[in-house]
């Protein structure tokens, strides 16, 4: 496994990864509580996006519903702990196993009756959008009025996801590495060159006796269980659920823009891009204040203009761009 | 070998003067960080949220804070804003309180919304820095053992505890008894809020009407047919309602499309039919409905000075329709100010002190003097009647802060000039 992983680096490569992790581990330890803050959501952005990117990046399969995925398990993990005292490690397993079977249903009905494409997409915002409406009626997680689990003042409590901005960041980092280690190990397995297949010509691999139905099922569910453990994460994160907030069509366009910004089905993609998106959100906010430009909805303008800029100068995402500077690009393009 | 001492004054400093020099610059040195414990100022983070989903309620508060100096300097409170959009979001709400602090404030103020609330109270909860809550109604938010949280704002189930108790009064107020009455609510966070704590309290409210039917409604919904057609036909007398505006106006169009005539449209507490968007839409059908809701009170003292900035600062709004946030944000900063001017001194531990201390008796909502509880709740905010009345939301109940008697029965759709 751990050839799979790292076999075929560029040794260029092995040593900015290297370098990346160790500033990585290095920053709590000189940076301010806000910086710690920022790169707990640029990890998180970046575990998501990774696990999105699985099934659409890879696979080929457009999910715009992947909210749901994040608040099945959130509410899954979040209630056990709530109601029955179950940590959220043994809680997140019962998280990924609901997510699991929803993408599984979800998977079902689109690759059995040969849903594809924006079709797809749809039927996975109308799960999203139901199971909304399901939990803003189910009382014992809250309804509409919301879901919070108790929050504690002590600083570093692992088994109990209980703690400040350091430890978090040390979940979401070692979250988000791991994501990236998966995800090559997958891409350079069978499973990964089926996907490949698929994603690139459905007709020609199933002509080559791909069983089609299996490996896009298995993305899925793969998917939405790696989705659901980032969801278990936040929700004890943020401490509150709210049904309109967790499930809405929003939270699902957030989670896929740093895989497409960064690079639609490459590994560093999504990392990049979270990297991107979330930094420069906030950069924005502090020099549009020194510009005195601080008004309502300038922000969100210069955002959009930047990201426009991103996509129009780099259509494929940034990482090919920023792989091929790097002198990386080959190795690990995918 | 004769060695020529030096005179010292030629060489330097003597060492009197070198220590008193040495004295004086370390005091210097100090200075900033005594000045810094000592905060001369108060710096306020105002964290709203001026775009996003709740722009259009972020923007009332952000006026409310944008007034404060003008209203509260004069009274001799002394604080520096320091005003952040949350752009609606929990994360942005979070990571900017972290910035907030790091730049030195020493109490934060918002957010408007539960979510984003609760976000910036794990990170003042952690920092060990005051956080006064402007409105946010989830009971949750001071049921978490949080000891640098202060709320001046009711909880949901206050809300609709006060309502009720309102639509009491206003019933003996007006003499008037209507028999039946149906609850319609939107199928949202709020509405669903709402239902629940109507559920559990209504029962026990000892009401003078029975409650026949609840019918919840999507607000996103084109029209409210079906839903007025099933009022109709539960005889209601009295309409109870949890609205926004948009779904408000499309419920009262019908009721006059459909001809049906209830004694009242009362809120138990949620807005809409005070949203300036209401009277627009509606005109005169928009008249006499009644919303039980936190207000301003136009009696009180401060009222004035707050009206008088409001208008003056903004002479192109009108300042009933956004006196509600507005108020309450005003009134967070000026329990953080008032708190700031008895502890004479930003330190954290001082303030949290002067604000567990906190007895204002003169201050601009509706209700009781401001005081905390030990979970840092006021429980003594009140709801007043306010019933739209020529085009104006306007207090009507309780007595001590109404500028006009309430109208109840309301007169038919066709009866209106």
């Amino acid at each position: 496994m751990i050839g799979r992983i790292f076999g075929g680096l560029p040794p260029r490569a092995r040593l900015l990864g290297a370098a990346l992790v160790a500033v990585l581990l290095l920053v709590p330890l000189v940076a301010d509580r806000y910086v710690v803050s920022v790169l707990v959501l640029v990890f998180a952005a970046a575990y998501l996006g990774q696990a999105w990117n699985i099934m659409m990046g890879f696979a080929g399969q457009l999910s715009l519903g992947h909210a749901l995925y994040v608040g099945v398990a959130a509410y899954a993990a979040a209630a056990l702990y709530v109601h029955f005292g179950i940590g959220p490690w043994a809680g997140l397993f019962v998280g990924m196993a609901l997510a699991a079977a929803f993408a599984a249903v979800i998977g079902f009905l689109g690759f059995r009756f040969g849903i594809e494409g924006v079709h797809f997409a749809l039927l996975t915002i109308a799960f999203a959008e139901f199971t909304r409406i399901g939990f803003d009626h189910i009382a014992w997680t809250g309804g509409a009025g919301g879901f919070f689990i108790p929050v504690s003042q002590v600083q570093f409590d692992l088994l109990n996801l209980r703690g400040g901005p350091t430890m978090w960041y040390y979940v979401m980092l070692v979250l988000m590495l791991a994501a990236l280690a998966l995800c090559r190990y997958l891409t350079r397995s069978r499973v990964g060159y089926y996907w490949l297949a698929i994603r690139e010509d459905p007709e020609a691999a199933r002509a080559l006796g791909i069983d089609i139905f299996r490996y896009k099922m298995i993305a899925v569910v793969l998917s939405a269980a790696m989705t659901a453990l980032g969801g278990v994460f936040t929700a004890f994160y943020y401490n509150n659920l709210f049904p309109e907030r967790v499930f809405s069509i929003n939270s699902s366009i957030d989670l896929i823009l740093a895989p497409i910004i960064g690079g639609l089905g490459t590994l560093m993609g999504p990392i990049v891009g979270a990297f991107i998106l979330t930094p420069v959100g906030e950069a924005l906010i502090g020099v549009l204040e020194h510009l005195g430009l601080a008004v309502p909805g300038a922000k969100q303008i210069f955002y959009g203009l930047v990201l426009l800029a991103i996509i129009w100068l780099r259509p494929d995402g940034v990482w090919p761009w920023l792989a091929r500077r790097l002198g990386v690009a080959d190795e690990d393009r995918r | 070998m004769i060695q020529h001492r030096i005179p010292r004054s030629r060489t330097g400093p003597s060492r009197r003067a070198f220590l008193a020099t040495a004295g004086a610059g370390a005091l210097l040195a100090g200075a900033p960080a005594i000045a810094r414990a000592q905060a001369p100022t108060l710096k306020i983070g105002v964290l709203l949220p001026r775009s996003g989903f709740f722009a259009q309620a972020g923007q009332g508060c952000h006026r409310g804070a944008l007034i404060a100096p003008a209203v509260l300097n004069e009274m001799g409170y002394r604080f520096e804003l320091v005003h952040v959009d949350t752009e609606s979001s929990v994360d942005i709400a979070r990571t900017q309180a972290e910035r907030l602090i790091n730049e030195g404030a020493n109490v934060l103020v918002g957010a408007f919304d539960s979510a984003q609330s609760i976000a910036i109270a794990q990170v003042t909860e952690q920092r060990g820095v005051p956080y006064v809550v402007n409105v946010a109604a989830a009971p949750q938010l001071t049921e978490q053992g949080y000891r640098f949280i202060f709320r001046n704002f009711p909880r949901s189930i206050d809300l609709v505890t006060n309502g009720l108790a309102l639509i009491k009064t206003l019933l003996t107020a007006t003499n008037a008894s209507p028999q039946r009455a149906v609850f319609i609510h939107a199928n949202d966070t709020f509405g669903q809020a709402n239902r629940g704590a109507m559920d559990r309290l209504f029962p026990g409210a000892n009401m003078p009407f029975q409650l026949v039917e609840n019918i919840a409604y999507d607000p996103r919904a084109q029209d409210l047919n079906a839903e007025v057609a099933r009022i109709r036909a539960a005889r209601a007398d009295l309409v109870l309602v949890t609205t926004r505006a948009g779904d408000a106006i499309k419920m009262i169009r019908e009721m006059v499309r459909q001809r049906y005539e209830p004694m009242g449209i009362v809120s138990p507490g949620s807005p809409g039919m005070y949203d300036q968007e209401f009277y627009d839409s509606l005109g005169r059908f928009s008249e006499f409905c009644i919303s039980n809701v936190p207000w301003y009170n136009p009696r009180a003292r401060m009222a004035q000075p707050f009206e008088r900035a409001f208008r003056a600062q903004f002479p192109n709004d009108k300042f009933e329709f956004h006196a509600f946030n507005a108020g309450f944000t005003l009134e967070a900063i000026l329990i953080a100010a008032d708190a700031f001017k008895r502890a004479g001194s930003a330190a954290p531990q001082a303030m949290v002190q002067a604000l567990r201390a906190t007895d204002m008796a003169d201050h601009i909502m509706v209700g009781g003097p401001i005081k905390f509880d030990e979970k840092g709740q006021n429980n003594n905010i009140g709801s007043a009647c306010v019933q739209n009345r020529n085009l104006n939301p306007t207090v009507v109940l309780p007595s001590e802060a109404a500028t006009m008697p309430p109208v109840f029965p309301m007169p038919g759709w066709q009866q209106r000039g």
